[in-house]
This record gives structure tokens, sequence and C-alpha cells, in this order.
């Protein structure tokens, strides 16, 4: 299995998507919106909660293009050509499900680094730890999502449907403008996406507070659903393999 | 070496439908250890839904599949088989090295990778990235990526059908090799002339069914048609009710009779008076193969 990780690593690496939409454009999105001013606030604290808001969205952007991949995999007939090798279905998807989890930490390395290197933002090491540790577990739900999209449409509409989720998860979730800014009606709708919760955890640890009980029950309840979905998704994959 | 003996394939009555289709049906066929085996058929005929059967890629609606005696899927697992599906398989991104590595990696006893490359001709294409190749390049890589393994059953799947006439000729030279070395060889094609001469046994199906099996001497005789042809002259639908004919043709200015007893369709025409610039052509498998299905049809 872990040849099988290696191998769709390399290919993740080269894959132009995953470096753009996943690496570069949250760290360039981060340097613009904290260095021209657009972030409001304290400079600082501005540079915290926009490197987290980025963090985030990058790691959506990693989360999501490994679910395309599956697609892209059925269309070239490379899960088939999987189910010739001795390796075992189940060790394909845990195998699918482990570059999801490596791919997304050059997504949130980045993102700090640039917050670390170029805005000089400084926490206490076990707040760094903490927000590590939850901007990457937290993936676990989107990346499911990307893969039940991946299983269930075609090669080109599950990357579309990808790509259209993640910027509305990301826009709506007060990723790219905090969720304050936003009329109330939008607001209101936020407060109920995966998105917010998933990066609302790490901006409470950011600035010294406990992530509050909604996040964590609501994200908890995504986790579910898009678990849910990614089993269906997969089981109607197989029937037409 | 396994000191099991039960046969490399074998398909018991088996059978799959897709909707109102039935695509394999009833068929059961059994491969000894160490042969080669053309399945033969036009497109349709079930050929690849056969090999998807018998690898366990899909399971029978009815009947049974088993490799080595095993379940398909179980035989696969223990790197016993290598196949080659008639398309797709390659991921892009990768280098031609990269690919085959992992490949390798999956089964217990893999074949050295330079030798993999010279086996399949790739040696200059190891660092190529995958999605960079011409499609006889690409075919070549699929090969590779059945034989890497160093399984005991080899399943190709229209093998050559992407390449040139020298690069069929190189990729059977390859397969001698590999069949000399006590490998279980399965091919599907419907070129005839690969069925010929490099399989021990050629299978043909139609519609589903096994309906024809043995070396391809035996299914020429079995058909047993010669073409008998004569100018043609004039109004000429009689001729098919002949003495042993069994199928007429009326192309090029000739009429050209496949007949189960040449003797005595040669004997009647003469009585006739119609034989007119004769000519007698010995059965080839070509000619087997058309009267077999064609019979199928009927």
């Amino acid at each position: 299995m872990w040849g099988y990780v290696r191998l769709e690593l390399t290919r993740a690496l080269r894959d132009g998507g995953y470096v753009i939409f996943g690496i570069v454009m949250p760290v360039v999105m981060y340097l613009v919106f904290t260095n021209l001013g657009l972030a409001p606030g304290d400079k600082h604290d501005a540079a915290i909660y926009t490197m987290v808001s980025m963090a985030a969205y990058g790691a959506l952007g990693g989360a999501f293009n490994n679910g395309s991949g599956i697609a892209e995999d059925r269309a070239a007939g490379w899960l088939r050509q999987l189910r010739l090798t001795p390796l075992t279905p189940a060790e394909v998807v845990a195998g699918k499900v482990v570059t999801g989890a490596v791919a997304v930490v050059p997504s949130i390395a980045a993102v700090l680094l640039a917050g670390v290197l170029v805005n000089h933002v400084s926490l206490p090491p076990q707040r760094w730890l903490v927000i590590i540790a939850l901007l990457w577990a937290g993936t676990v739900p989107f990346s499911l999502l990307g893969l039940g999209n991946g299983y269930r449409l075609s090669g080109q509409s599950a990357a579309m449907a990808n790509i259209a989720t993640m910027l509305t998860l990301s826009i709506l979730g007060g990723l790219w403008v905090p969720v304050e800014k936003f009329p109330s009606w939008l607001a209101a709708i936020a407060e109920w996406t995966p998105s917010n919760s998933y990066a609302g955890l790490s901006w409470r640890i950011a600035f010294g507070d406990v992530p509050t009980l909604r996040q964590v029950v609501l994200l908890s309840a995504w986790l579910l659903v898009f678990g849910v979905y990614a089993v269906y998704g997969y089981r109607r994959a197989g029937r037409r393999a | 070496m396994t000191t099991n003996t039960a046969d490399a394939v074998s398909l018991t009555s088996a059978t799959k439908r897709f909707g109102p289709v039935r695509a394999v049906d009833e068929l059961t066929l059994a491969i000894p250890r160490g042969q080669t085996v053309a399945l033969l058929g036009p497109n349709g005929a079930g050929k690849s839904t056969t090999i998807a059967l018998l690898l366990g890629l899909l399971p029978p609606d009815s009947g049974r599949a088993s490799l080595f005696g095993l379940d398909p899927e179980q035989a696969v697992r223990q790197g016993l088989a290598g196949a080659m599906p008639q398309e797709g398989g390659l991921v892009p991104r990768v280098t031609v090295r990269e690919l085959l590595t992992f490949v390798s990696g999956t089964y217990p006893a893999p074949l050295p990778l330079d030798r993999v490359l010279t086996l399949a001709r790739i040696d200059d294409l190891r660092d190529r990235r995958v999605d960079r190749l011409s499609g006889g390049q690409a075919q070549r890589v699929r090969f590779a990526m059945a034989v890497c393994g160093d399984p005991d059953l080899i399943v190709l799947d229209e093998p050559t059908a992407a390449l040139d006439v020298e690069a069929r000729r190189e990729f059977w030279d390859g397969m001698r090799g590999l069949a000399s070395q006590g490998k279980t060889i399965l091919f599907s094609t419907h070129y005839l002339d690969e069925a010929d001469e490099h399989a021990d046994r050629v299978v043909v199906l139609g519609h589903g069914r096994v309906i024809a099996d043995g070396t391809s001497a035996e299914i020429k005789r079995a058909a047993a048609l010669t073409t008998v042809s004569v100018a043609a002259d004039g109004e000429s639908a009689w001729l098919a009710t002949l003495p042993g004919v069994r199928h007429m043709e009326i192309r090029g200015g000739r009429v050209h009779l496949r007949t189960g007893d040449s003797d005595a369709t040669v004997m009647a025409l003469a009585r006739a008076d119609a034989i007119r610039d004769l000519e007698v052509a010995p059965a080839d498998l070509e000619d087997a193969f058309v009267a077999l299905t064609t019979k199928e049809n009927v």
C-alpha cells in the first residue's frame, strides 16, 4: 500500500491543479490580504486570523483535488488495472485516503510558514501544535466529500463539482472574507457550513480560546453526512466497474 | 512452484447478462497449465466479458470461474495472474519506470525491472511520462504491467490491436519466450493469422458460446470448407444448390463456393458444364471462422 501512496503523491506534486489551488493560491492570497491592509483590525491579529483562513482554504483545495483524482483514475481505467494487481480494494481506498491526508500537509505548511517568515506571526508552541493538528484532522470530512464526488461523477464533471464546492465552502465559510462582514442573512447560512466550523476551531485556538461545542458537533455531523455520501458513491462506482 | 495441479483457467457454465443480452452464455472452458490459447471471435462475441469473468472483474450471473483452483480474486491477490485489458490502465503524470516499479512492488516475486523493460522493448522509454507515449508505446507499457509481476497466467485482451506489423512480430517473439518458460497464456484477437501461428489451441466464440475449440488445424478441418470458384457466367444462383455447397458469394466477377465436399461440387460443376477458369483453394482459418460464425447466425 505504501508503494501506492508514494505513486499517488508523486502524481499529486506533478498536478498543476493541486499545486496552484492547494499551495500557490492560498499563500499568494494570504500575502495580498494581509499586506495590502485588506484585513480588518490589528495587523498582527489580522495576520494570524487570515493565516488560519488561508491554511484552511489551501487544505480544502488539497482535499478536494484528491477526490477529483479518483474520477480521473476511473476514466483512465486505472482503478480496473489496480484490481488486476495483488492490491486489495481496501488497500486501494485506504491508500487514497492516506494520500489525501498527506497531500493537505504542504498546503497547510506553506501558509503557516508564510505567516511566520513574512508576517512574523508568533504564537505559543502549544497553540501552533493544536492549530496544525486541527487544520490537518479537520480535512477528513472534505476529503470524503471530494472522494464521494470523484466516485459518483465522471472525470470532467467531478473536477468541476469539486472546484465549485471548494470555492463555495471557502467563501461561504468565511475563509476569504470574515463572516462578520457578511450581511446577516448570509452570516446565518455561513454558521452552518462545515468550512466555518473547521476554520473556527483553529481561529478560537489561535486567539487563546477553546473551540465551541457547536463547532465540534457541527463538523462531526458533516463528517457523518459526507462519510455516508462517500460510501454511497463508492458502491455506485463499484457496480459500474 | 505451487503443488496444486488445477487448471490455470476454468469457467463452468458461466453466464453473464447485460440487460436482455447474454454476453456470455453457459460458457465452459478449461485451460491446463502451460497452454497458449487464442480466444477468437468477432466484436460482440463475448471475448472481453469472458476475460472479465475469469479475472474476477465481473461476477458471473450463474456458473463459476476459477484460476488455479482458486476464486479469481484470490488468485489475483496471490499474484498468480497478470492481465492487460483491451484499453486503459495507464495513469497520467508518472514515468514508465515509476509505474512499473509500483506494479512490480505489489507482487510477491516480480521480475527485475531491467528484464521487464527488455521483454516489452521499452528500455529507451523508462524515463518518459506515460501520458506522452504513442499508441504503440503505450501498448507495450501496458503489456509490461501485465508481465512484470512474473505471474503464472498472463491474460491479454487484443494485445496487438495498436501495433504495426513490425511491432506485432516483435511482440510475438517476446510471447514465445514466456510460453517456453511454461507460462499459461490466454489472448483474445480477431487477427486470425495470430491465432493460427501463435496459439497451441484456438477457442472460437460466437454469441457468448464456444462454437469451436481445438488446434487451428482441427478447426479448419472441422469447418472443412474448401473454396471452389469459377468465373461468373450469367445466372448463377443455382450454383448454391450444388452438392456440398454451404455458402455462395459473387465477387470480382467470380462465384466463390464454400463447400464441405469439394470433389462432389467439382463433379457437379463438370456435369453441368459450368467449369470456367476453375480454382480450388484449401480452407484457411479465415474461411473456417466465417463459416463457423455465420452458421451461428442462421
